[in-house]
């Protein structure tokens, strides 16, 4: 919500203007607002096509580096993969993931949800920045 | 699907290993194993109850997406390359 529509919005609401008067100020407002650029116009780059993972380390003054390069298309395959995994096997997954500190439910993971996910991944940077360790997570 | 995968090692106070696997020709010659492979996989479907078609296709859909997976890791001097084509 904008600025403006919260004013108008916030005098309806302290009884300064009627709701006839909110609504018309609320139109005009619509009216001198620019149009709304479309979803593709806010993004223009190209469709990300990797998922890039840049790990940076110093360790007892050795560096050391990761670099891995994920087709998105790979996550995607691995998501439908996963799909086909019987409950018994997920349920394992879960207790695994629960031992090492991820209490992450997979069986809660609906494929399309998934799919959503893997789609909107090229919208993530991840950058950690540490005296010791430099992690950045991002898509190309 | 995967034409060539690269293996490059470099190790402190060696030479670098450089390795190009050509997949295709490994695959003909290694075919009466994946066979038994595939075999086994869809003899595990049928115990698991999956359906063996949707999981031979999911199967084929990671190892055909794995062209241009890059995988490097160093560590000093050291390193090791890894890039699926």
């Amino acid at each position: 919500m904008n600025e403006q529509r919260r004013d108008v919005l916030d005098l309806l609401a302290e009884g300064k203007i009627t709701a006839t008067e909110a609504d018309q100020l609320i139109t005009a407002l619509e009216r001198d607002q620019p149009p709304v650029a479309s979803s593709s116009d806010t993004r223009p780059r190209g469709r990300a096509k990797y998922l890039r993972v840049m790990v940076d380390t110093l360790d007892d003054g050795e560096s050391g580096q990761i670099n891995v390069r994920v087709p998105l298309q790979l996550l995607r395959a691995g998501v439908r993969l996963a799909a086909v995994l019987p409950p018994q096997v997920l349920e394992r997954a879960n207790a695994g993931l629960s031992k090492s500190g991820l209490p992450i439910d997979l069986t809660q993971l609906k494929p399309d949800e998934l799919e959503a996910l893997v789609e909107h991944l090229d919208e993530l940077v991840v950058d950690v920045d540490q005296p010791d360790a430099k992690v950045r997570v991002f898509c190309e | 699907m995967p034409q060539l995968v690269t293996v490059r090692v470099t190790r402190v106070n060696r030479r670098p290993v450089r390795i190009w696997v050509p997949v295709l020709p490994v695959v003909l010659v290694l075919a009466p194993v994946l066979v038994l492979a595939v075999l086994a996989a869809a003899a595990a479907c049928r115990v698991y109850r999956i359906s063996v078609a949707r999981a031979l296709g999911s199967g084929w859909r990671v190892i055909s997406a794995l062209p241009g997976t890059q995988l490097d890791i160093g560590l000093g001097r050291s390193a090791v390359l890894v890039t699926i084509r």
